[in-house]
């Protein structure tokens, strides 16, 4: 074996690298004894929020303030189902507004043409939008990046001019009217119902969100959004898991437009098919932090009040879209990662450091690999962290030579 | 092993690989074959077509024409991750982790799933956990296991990357330039781990600048010349080649 001589010296290094490291638990467990703290804040943080949540319309002083509570939500609801797309896989589509509107106008056609009940009609507009967004989504995800948006915007488009051309069967811009599902209640009663029904919906999305995010699917589809070629290179079949995110945020997104046309009642293609719609989920999830659970929600509170704010305040001039446009330019000059992100490392800043890289360098472990293996070697085994040794057993110095026997659980 | 007896077992094998881009014949009629259970190291000059000709075989690209079996089956044009699955891992040049995910979250990646059930099930499974983790002390960066992988070193991204690799349990295992850009003392430490990892019944093939590496790692080198194989053999009988010699020196 000629080829064993140059690297003799090296391999005895390495073989030390690889032997198990003793206190390799403790590194571990540094972190994990910071989480029960974090965990208890996390808790609170969502009592709170739930609380606030089911209180708003008591507490709500008018009805304008409940129904503008509703367009949050609804936002937070876009934005949320935007961020089943955006926030795991990374392809930003602004185009996710043809779904909502599809959802729109999917109940709302259902109801009035076949006269389904109310929440069948919606339910069933859900389904349809999941099917539709399959074949888009199959051809819209063969191209990538700036592509992928500008293909995003071309279908919104496509629907926008065809509801509004096809008025006899969508009302074109006269607008739809959709049957109310409850029409025996008062404006109030109906809001607050409404409310609700929107928040439980926002409740379901976090919660798939929130499962998908700790699942081995989340994983693979996080893997696409960091880097696609090398995610396919290691076995993740990255068109089909971005085809079901996509098909899952518009169905979510769909779902959000049918409630809002049960709610509201009155459709019009300018508003449902709309890019301004498009565009707010994404400006909502990005100021938020489109890695974050709450990230779209919290953006869809922050844009979404503003935006009924300065509605009330300069009523019909386009000054809202200019308080709309300054804010995206703060977030992508200051907290391009959205704020909930700027604020944890705020908060890390004055916390006790991640485990610092260079508290040991690679040298250094080497060095102390080296220590360890001038004690017995024997004890190494023994160690409590035997998870890891059994691997390390194979690094001997003799590394060619120790046969293939020692195969693997291949 | 310094006779290259034809291979008993087959691995990657590619019959006439051709890939152009426009008028860049970048291979051209590449018939190559690797041999299982050995270190195989592709060389060759910058530009010789090494790097699109692991692409074409890892379904990156697709070849414009040619077949690449792996184990006597036909791979071509497959997607990469169907490729990844029947058990070829690779690595890229420009060493490509997942930046915003934990070194253990970039090692669970490369675990791999079918069923709709275990995929909605928690990442973070125990068996699977103490798999990347012992992988992680193998290659000595275990301690950097909740570190999101843009903070590491460069040397530590690739350490990283082949953990990755290592994850997916695959029985040929490609490195793309795994000594570029990486200190003396950690080229070591990878070329140790080639070895380990080949004594256990690894194949590999490596693409390497590096020939202090490829001459004391390989058993079999293959050197590229615009596109296309020009020799093969042993690293000392391909050291003593006049048409090897040609190619790196123009002479």
């Amino acid at each position: 074996m000629p080829n064993a001589s140059d690297t003799r010296p090296a391999s005895g290094r390495g073989a030390a690298a690889a032997r198990a490291v003793p206190d390799a638990a403790g590194a571990v467990a540094a972190p994990a004894a910071r989480r029960p703290w974090g965990r208890v804040v996390r808790l609170a943080a969502l009592v709170v929020l739930a609380v606030l949540v089911l209180a708003f319309p008591t507490m709500a002083p008018n009805a304008y303030i409940l129904s503008a509570g509703i367009v949050v939500l609804s936002y937070a609801c876009t934005a949320t189902a935007w961020n089943f797309m955006g926030g795991f896989t990374g392809y930003v589509s602004l185009g996710h507004a043809a779904f909502f509107g599809l959802g729109a106008y999917g109940t709302g056609l259902l109801i009035r043409d076949l006269g389904l009940p109310s929440f069948v009609a919606w339910l069933t507009a859900g389904a349809i939008v999941l099917l539709v967004t399959i074949p888009v989504g199959i051809a819209a995800l063969r191209v990538r990046g700036a592509s992928f948006v500008i293909v995003s915007i071309a279908f919104v488009l496509i629907l926008l001019l065809v509801f509004q051309a096809w008025g006899t069967f969508t009302g074109g811009s006269d607008g739809l009217v959709v049957p109310r599902p409850f029409p025996d209640m008062l404006r109030p009663e109906h809001h607050r119902t409404f409310f609700y029904l929107f928040a439980a919906l926002l409740v379901v999305m976090l919660v798939a969100w929130w499962a998908i995010d700790r699942s081995r699917f989340g994983t693979g589809l996080k893997a696409v959004r960091e880097d696609e070629d090398k995610a396919q290179a290691l076995g993740v079949p990255t068109r089909n898991y971005k085809l079901v995110a996509y098909v899952v945020s518009a169905t979510f997104t769909g779902l959000a437009g049918g409630m809002y046309a049960l709610w509201f009642g009155d459709l019009d293609p300018i508003f449902q098919f709309s890019i301004m719609l498009g565009a707010y989920m994404v400006l909502m999830a990005l100021l938020g932090g489109v890695r974050h659970l709450f990230g779209p929600l919290l953006g869809a509170v922050i844009v979404g009040s503003g935006l009924e704010y300065f509605k009330l305040e300069f009523g019909d001039t386009q000054f809202h879209l200019v308080a709309t446009a300054l804010l995206l330019g703060i977030v992508v000059l200051f907290m391009p990662d959205g704020i909930i992100p700027a604020v944890q490392s705020l908060v890390k800043r004055f916390g006790p450091q991640d485990s610092s890289i260079r508290e040991m360098t690679a040298a250094e472990l080497l060095e102390r690999n080296r220590a360890a293996a001038a004690e017995p070697a024997a004890e190494a085994p023994a160690e409590p962290s035997a998870a890891v040794v059994p691997q390390g057993r194979h690094a001997g110095d003799e590394p060619v030579a120790e046969g293939t026997g020692e195969e693997k659980d291949r | 092993m310094t006779t290259t007896a034809p291979p008993t077992t087959r691995n990657l094998e590619t019959v006439g690989l051709t890939k152009s881009f426009g008028g860049v014949h970048a291979v051209r009629d590449a018939t190559v074959t690797f041999h299982h259970g050995k270190i195989n190291a592709l060389i060759g000059p910058n530009g010789s077509g090494k790097t699109t000709f692991f692409n074409c075989v890892t379904g990156m690209i697709k070849p414009d024409s040619g077949t690449v079996t792996f184990r006597g089956e036909d791979i071509t044009r497959r997607a990469p991750h169907k490729i990844a699955r029947a058990g070829i891992g690779r690595s890229f040049q420009l060493c490509r982790v997942f930046p915003r995910m934990t070194v253990l979250e970039n090692m669970l990646v490369a675990v791999r799933r079918t069923k709709v059930r275990e995929l909605l099930a928690g990442a973070r499974n125990p068996e699977e956990i103490d798999k990347a983790r012992a992988l992680l002390v193998r290659v000595g960066i275990d301690h950097l296991e909740n570190v999101e992988a843009r903070n590491l070193s460069y040397g530590q991204q690739k350490l990283l990357e082949l953990a990755g690799v290592l994850m997916g349990d695959p029985d040929t295992i490609m490195l793309d330039e795994p000594a570029g850009g990486v200190n003396p003392a950690l080229i070591g430490r990878i070329g140790t781990l080639v070895q380990e990892l080949n004594a256990e019944g690894k194949t590999f093939l490596v693409v390497e600048h590096n020939m202090d590496m490829v001459m004391s790692l390989s058993h079999h080198v293959i050197v590229f010349d615009r596109g296309r194989p020009i020799a093969e053999g042993t690293p000392a009988v391909v050291q003593a080649d006049p048409r090897v010699l040609e190619a790196y020196l123009g002479v």
